[in-house]
């Protein structure tokens, strides 16, 4: 399986990451050399393949109460945002969220 | 010793450490800090005045949190990490904030956005990763005991390199609560120490279910080692997939002294095979970038952290510029196979079909362990620590250096990597793997094989 | 040309909780801005997430309320997308494995009758934060207090047939969620929210047409008018011989029209994935028993056990039990004693009118109870009760007796009083006295409403009578 430019320029949109010029062709083929390299695993036979996947650690979550407790924050939003006023972060007015 | 003096010796020896580039933060005042409060506890813990270094992707209030990353640069988390509240409590020093691989992507610490961490006993070489800096740190004799985290094997390969004790933990064992995420089902914080007491007491301490932390097992701390292991009537398999037949010269013989080492201390050696660990790598380069791609959407410009000023000034091109930016080459190329493998019509053809691999690796060593063998034997890497600049340009050639390490990842096991002899100077690896939550066992192992085994002697 | 329309509705309710989803955070409304936040819910680095138990009983309880299985295993899944009201850049919901599938629920369709709807599968999920576009020129701010609040999402099959019977549905599902304890479904609060797919089709064909996505319907009203909206579109393009295109779509209250979305909707690839953090929510048989046990009289049952042990009319019963504090108002009073269809002229009518004004119950039903004895045993006219009800909604305090006398409302049924108001209306009257006389004894009625108007109410009429016919004999 090969990805071309347009592919990876989608799943960089996808992943919101600007892809820098002149950086296009080597990311593609870096990412086809490792897609390549992954797709080894079509050499395992179907048939051997386990239904279940496996997850280490604990078999069921285990659940916490509906107990008022946050773990508290030494410091504010305020203090770790890039923009924020009047208690709210800030970004860029965004057209197509407005009539949300 | 008070810990006082022992702060400032460990501040001396941090400041003369400096060249090689394996602490992103520390400063004297907060070392005295942290000894001032250590000499005011009531008791005494069990791990008073020991200090600690911390790789940087574990969170502290005192110290800024950057995942070697330009994207996190400054970042102060408003919270502490369980692991180091939990160290604390037993009398830790955290002494300084190691470097790394950007966000503990990279097998040889040179993917860090302030720069690589040089080999301690050749600057020109990699001391191995991704928590480079803390097996740096312990190698050289700054602080004996130091914290990385594991997703597919970084903190054993670094300790193989490094000629250090490096010890992973089962997933589940201990925390991930603040431990910034890479591969959440992979990611274990690990430990670095000069001999396997000491990782076998912080491991204690640090161990134990964690309301906070839902992949936790709920199990009380492992207890204190005893320290006295004993080999007589233990059988130990030898992998044969671990052992090819190009395997460098240097480890092979190490591992071959390893096996005479423990035959003569009373253990049974057998030949077992593990079919699918030839494709814990490709697999694990599937499932961790698929994680990573996720646990690293939250780096946006919008709550926390360096925001970058987009062209077009709207959101979007203010989460391209601020990702585009600040994540390094190595991390967005993991971000982009990730994204890729999760998308639409490649979910099956990658994602699904590693989980079903994954499976398949973990049910060979429950197979193995099931037929009466209690560890299992191999090297921890395929070569000794390898030259800076060798493995970057060829991504896939970086990964093969993690190629005995990843299987134990994806299987959750613990496993150790012990100091087994030198080869041309550089340290060699052996690394013995242990039964889910077998971790008892196999530091009762290792303490017993590390008496034995001559660590520092050349082995060909 | 003839069309079918069919709708299939995505509903998200809030799971009545103190604590959000992942984190022990307040879920409380209206709070400043950012107040209720921690580092789960803020999406900060080292942060993980821990289900809250409650949830998960209240969507079991949903679930089981709504008729589905509640699957044993369920898992928590990823999805993927940037937008800034979402901390982690994904989204904790569940995908191929929700946590109970395979209900349905009965109305009463405005065009059908009774008919049944297919809930597809019920899943639990984390709310996003609010964004606030109107307070800081060229900026969009962002509130997390509402990020990781409990959702349920409720997925219908396409059953539905017309924009009206979406919503009769909603408000029965309202109804059900709200009796088994689940939600609070509240709109105005945002603890309800609803997605519509709609498409058109020809009757009798199988395969559903094109379908579009209504999203931002802020009340049950405007999902019907915004379905109607969609709808006469859809049929207007296909009469023209056009095509209907997949498109996501936004509901302007203000101008009645539904407008296209771009945005997040425009790569549908959310790259759901199992979520690493959270093993699998593992949930025996004797858990899920417990929860059906533990599940309150859902409407319908009630509505039929009110109408066959208490023989009020079908109509009365819906009315009652629309709301579960009025039915349970209802049932205190009839269960002091007082006639079923009494309490529920009462319950439906000025008792109604005050929970509509106040939301509560001021006179308690012990004092509902005692007011109708009052006028059972003839002490108070029904007018005067009346009287004495909006006096103790005013100032509850007081017995209705007490009121009633201190309104002068007691009703007089001394022969004395009741002969000395006849005498006084008899002599204000001679025309119509002298009219009656003369045969026209329609003109009783009059007599009677003189007397109670001379008394101010206060005579009892079923003795006025007997009086009135003797001294006009």
């Amino acid at each position: 399986m090969s990805i071309g430019r347009d592919e990876v320029l989608h799943v960089a949109r996808l992943a919101e990451l600007a892809v820098r010029d002149g950086e296009l062709d080597r990311l593609v083929e870096q990412l086809n050399r490792i897609v390549d390299y992954v797709a080894q695993l079509d050499r395992v036979p179907a048939a051997a393949r386990m239904a279940e996947p496996f997850v280490p650690g604990p078999r069921s979550v285990a659940l916490r109460e509906d107990v008022v407790d946050p773990v508290p924050l030494a410091r504010p939003p305020a203090a770790l945002a890039p923009e924020f006023a009047d208690g709210f972060f800030l970004v860029p007015r965004h057209g197509a969220m407005e009539d949300s | 010793m008070s810990a006082s003096a022992v702060a400032r010796e460990t501040g001396a020896r941090l400041a003369a450490a400096q060249p090689l580039n394996a602490v992103l933060h520390w400063s004297q005042d907060l070392l005295d800090a942290e000894a001032a409060r250590v000499d005011a506890m009531r008791t005494r813990g069990p791990l008073a005045a020991v200090p600690l270094a911390l790789k940087d992707n574990i969170v502290t209030v005192e110290q800024p949190t950057t995942c070697a990353s330009r994207i996190l640069e400054g970042y102060l988390s408003p919270f502490t990490a369980t692991v180091v509240n939990r160290l604390r409590a037993a009398g830790v020093l955290i002494a300084a904030k190691t470097n790394m691989d950007e966000f503990a992507m990279g097998s040889s610490t040179e993917h860090s956005a302030y720069g690589r961490v040089n080999h301690p006993a050749d600057p020109a070489r990699v001391p191995g990763g991704s928590s480079g800096g803390s097996a740096a740190l312990v190698a050289a004799g700054v602080v004996p005991v130091a914290l990385g985290s594991e997703t597919g094997g970084s903190v054993r390969q670094p300790a193989s390199f490094c000629g250090v004790v490096g010890m992973k933990p089962s997933y589940g064992r201990v925390s991930r609560y603040g431990l910034v995420a890479f591969g959440s089902s992979l990611d274990c914080i690990s430990i670095f120490s000069r001999n396997v007491m000491d990782a076998g007491r912080v491991l204690s301490v640090m161990s134990g279910h964690d309301p906070l932390d839902a992949t936790t097992v709920d199990q009380a701390p492992m207890p204190m080692p005893s320290g006295l292991g004993d080999l007589r009537g233990l059988r130990i398999g030898l992998p044969r997939e671990y052992y090819p037949e190009d395997l460098d010269p240097g480890v092979a013989a190490a591992l071959q002294s390893t096996r005479e080492v423990i035959r003569d201390l009373g253990a049974e050696i057998v030949d077992v095979s593990l079919p699918h660990s030839p494709f814990a790598v490709p697999t694990y380069y599937i499932v961790a970038p698929a994680e990573a791609a996720a646990n690293l959407a939250r780096y946006d410009g919008v709550r926390y952290g360096p925001r970058g000023a987009g062209p077009d000034g709207d959101i979007r091109s203010l989460y391209q510029a601020t990702r585009g930016e600040g994540f390094g080459a190595e991390v967005r190329r993991r971000i982009l196979v990730g994204t890729y493998v999760l998308s639409a019509g490649y979910y099956d053809a990658y994602y699904r079909k590693a989980q079903q691999v994954r499976a398949l690796i973990a049910e060979d060593f429950q197979r193995v362990f099931a037929s009466g063998v209690d560890l299992l034997l191999t090297p921890t890497t395929p070569t000794p620590a390898f030259r800076a600049g060798e493995k970057t340009a060829d991504p896939v050639s970086m990964y093969l250096a993690d190629i005995f390490v990843c299987a134990i990842s994806l299987a959750g096991l613990p496993a150790v990597s012990l100091p087994a002899g030198r080869s041309e100077g550089l340290p060699v690896g052996a690394q013995l793997i242990a039964p889910y939550f077998q971790e008892e066992r196999l530091l009762a192992a290792a303490a017993a094989i590390e008496r034995a085994l001559p660590a520092e002697a050349e082995v060909r | 040309m003839e069309w079918e329309t069919v709708i299939g509705l995505e509903v998200h309710v809030q799971l009545r909780t103190r604590t959000k989803m992942f984190c022990a955070c307040r879920t409380s409304f209206g709070d400043p801005p950012n107040t209720n936040v921690c580092p789960v819910c803020l999406g900060l680095p080292g942060a993980l997430p821990v289900p809250n138990a409650e949830a998960v009983r209240l969507g079991a309880a949903a679930a089981l309320a709504l008729g589905c299985t509640v699957r044993h295993t369920s898992v928590f899944a990823r999805k993927n997308y940037f937008y800034p009201d979402l901390p982690k850049g994904y989204q904790i919901s569940q995908f191929d494995q929700p946590l109970a599938t395979g209900g349905r629920v009965a109305f009463e369709s405005p065009e059908r009758g009774r008919v049944q709807v297919g809930i597809t599968r019920l899943h639990l999920e984390e709310d996003a934060g609010k964004l606030v576009h109107d307070r800081f020129p060229g900026k969009t701010a962002v509130d997390l207090n509402r990020a990781g609040v409990p959702l349920a999402e409720i997925v219908s099959e396409p059953d539905l047939r017309s924009p009206a019977e979406a919503r009769a549905y909603l408000t029965t599902l309202r109804q059900i969620l709200i009796y088994a304890g689940a939600s609070e479904c509240s709109m105005e609060q945002g603890s309800l929210r609803v997605d519509a797919n709609i498409s058109i089709r020809r009757p009798g064909e199988s395969r559903l047409g094109t379908k579009a996505e209504v999203k931002n319907l802020n009340s049950f009203a405007n999902v019907e008018r915004a379905l109607e909206a969609e709808r006469d579109r859809q049929m207007g393009l296909l009469d023209r011989g056009e095509r209907v295109a997949q498109v996501t779509l936004l509901f302007n209250a203000a101008s009645g029209q539904v407008k296209q979305l771009r945005s997040k909707e425009e790569s549908h690839d959310y790259r759901y994935f199992p979520d690493p953090d959270l093993p699998s929510l593992v949930l025996d048989e004797a858990w899920i028993a417990e929860r059906r046990e533990a599940l309150p009289e859902l409407p319908e049952a009630r509505r039929s056990r009110l109408e066959l042990a208490l023989g009020i009319p079908a109509y009365d019963a819906r009315v009652i039990t629309s709301e579960v504090p009025l039915a349970d108002y209802f049932e205190s009073v009839v269960a002091q004693g007082v006639d079923p269809k009494a309490a529920a002229n009462w319950v439906m009518g000025d008792v109604l009118a005050t929970f509509n004004e106040t939301g509560g119950f001021p006179v308690s039903a012990d004092r509902l109870a005692g007011l109708v004895s009052l006028v059972r045993a003839g002490t108070l006219s029904h007018q005067a009760a009346k009287r004495v009800y909006a006096e103790m909604a005013h100032s509850p305090d007081g017995e209705p007796a007490a009121v009633a006398e201190r309104l002068g409302l007691v009703q007089v049924s001394d022969q004395g009083a009741l002969t000395g108001w006849v005498d006084e209306v008899l002599a204000a009257n001679p025309a119509e006295v002298a009219r009656y006389r003369a045969g026209e004894t329609k003109l009783m009625g009059f007599f009677v409403g003189q007397v109670m108007k001379r008394s101010q109410g206060k005579a009892d009429p079923k003795g006025v009578q007997p009086v009135l016919a003797e001294k006009l004999k």
